[in-house]
């Protein structure tokens, strides 16, 4: 998993932080039980205040997408889908909405947009796929 | 236990009639990092040499973990570490030696964060600090004000004059070195003008100018109130109102904006009129200090 801040994008560093490790979650590019960059390197290698990766980590931590076992670090917890359905549907609405705001300006029309989504869902299935069978 | 690590309240400070600081305010949190920004002679190394008490302030207060430097100086010195502007050690002492002096002033001394950082640094020991190129006294000095493990570092435009890669290591022992030995009681306060190197380190900021506070601020929140819009049109529609920005440059048929805190209304305005390409950004903190005066003309 490669982390990446951009300063531009008005996104606060620690957000950036959490979106891109859910991301990382969501993607197979962190497994669970894996563990995630210890604070202290990880702050120096993005040259970041220290305080904002631990922000970053206390907020996955309360969405319950990782946890932390004192001594040995934080870790993608097994299953991190513990809010109610309806919790993570509005989760997501923010980011759809972003996207759908996107793709107006863009020109993208409603059936490229929806297009665009199932090809995505495809991707990410595909890669789920194969992350499973390089665990057999 | 006091939760601000500084407060600078209306400080004037003048050398003869020039006013070098000039009613300047800011309170530095403990546990953050706190960037000064400011050109050169805007007052940034008199307000440090204030709190120092190596200058005494004409007006106004400071206090530092909640105590006065003029009437606790040896308090308050001995909780913080300082890299000044320009080092200077005894010629005649070696690496050793000056570690060794520094160390005799100070109740402790971590001797393994000592040791770490001089083979970072690639450090001789047995070396005369005569013969130490101005990176490498950099180095010294920032070790000599780690070591003591203080609860606030106070760095005056630490990394000029350094070249890349030692400003990179300097960064980066400020961040681990200094930082993680505890979190919630290590403060930065950096005075800079190379702002970007230290982006993703300040928590707050202020830019100073003649002496003053013109803008104070948290990092997330300044870039996401100052943003920069870009914008192509096929032909620049006649009927376009620009006055919610705070600065309008057009090239032809593209113009560029500076939003504070509008981006989206002003987005929503240039998208009606369709343009070929809309691009909005956050400033960076360095795009903010040198648009500051822009900037700050109509901040609410």
């Amino acid at each position: 998993m490669l982390l990446q801040i951009d300063f531009k994008t008005g996104k606060p560093v620690y957000r950036q932080l959490v979106d891109q490790i859910r991301y990382a979650a969501a993607s197979g590019a962190l497994r669970p039980g894996e563990p995630l960059p210890s604070i202290r390197p990880l702050a120096e290698e993005l040259r970041l205040n220290r305080n904002t990766i631990a922000k970053a980590y206390t907020e996955l931590e309360s969405q319950g997408i990782i946890e932390t076992i004192p001594g040995k670090g934080c870790f993608l917890k097994e299953n991190n889908a513990h809010f109610t359905k309806d919790v993570r549907q509005k989760l997501l609405l923010k980011e759809i909405d972003e996207a759908v705001v996107t793709a107006h300006h863009l020109q993208v029309d409603r059936a490229a947009f929806l297009a665009l989504v199932n090809e995505r869902l495809d991707y990410f299935k595909q890669k789920a796929g194969l992350v499973r069978e390089d665990n057999k | 236990m006091n939760d601000s690590a500084i407060e600078i309240t209306r400080l004037i400070r003048r050398y003869g009639k020039t006013e070098a600081v000039n009613g300047l305010s800011l309170t530095v949190r403990s546990g953050g990092c706190y960037g000064f920004f400011g050109r050169n002679g805007a007052g940034k190394t008199t307000t440090i040499k204030c709190l120092l008490n190596l200058l005494q302030p004409n007006s106004g207060t400071l206090r530092v973990f909640g105590l006065d430097p003029q009437k606790n100086e040896v308090a308050v010195k001995s909780r913080l570490g300082y890299v000044p502007d320009s080092v200077a050690f005894y010629p005649w002492m070696t690496v050793r030696d000056t570690l060794d002096y520094f160390a005799s002033f100070r109740a402790q001394w971590n001797r393994d964060i000592e040791a770490d950082l001089l083979r970072r640094f690639g450090l001789n020991p047995s070396q005369k600090t005569s013969a130490l190129s101005k990176g490498q006294k950099t180095q010294l000095a920032l070790i000599s004000a780690i070591c003591p493990e203080p609860e606030l570092l106070v760095l005056d435009e630490p990394t000029s004059g350094l070249d890349p890669i030692v400003r990179r290591e300097f960064i980066e022992t400020v961040i681990g070195a200094y930082q993680s030995g505890d979190p919630e009681h290590r403060t930065v306060f950096v005075s800079t003008h190379l702002i970007s190197e230290f982006e993703g380190l300040i928590d707050d900021f202020t830019i100073i100018e003649q002496g003053r506070e013109s803008l104070t601020m948290r990092a997330d929140d300044a870039r996401d109130r100052f943003k920069k819009i870009q914008v192509r049109f096929s032909s620049v529609p006649a009927a376009l109102d620009w006055t919610g920005a705070l600065q309008v440059k057009q090239n032809g048929r593209e113009v560029e904006l500076l939003a504070n805190g509008n981006s989206e209304q002003l987005l929503e305005m240039l998208r009606a009129h369709q343009p070929e390409e809309l691009r909005c950004e956050s400033l960076s903190l360095e795009e903010i200090f040198v648009s500051s005066k822009v900037l700050t003309q109509t901040a609410p």
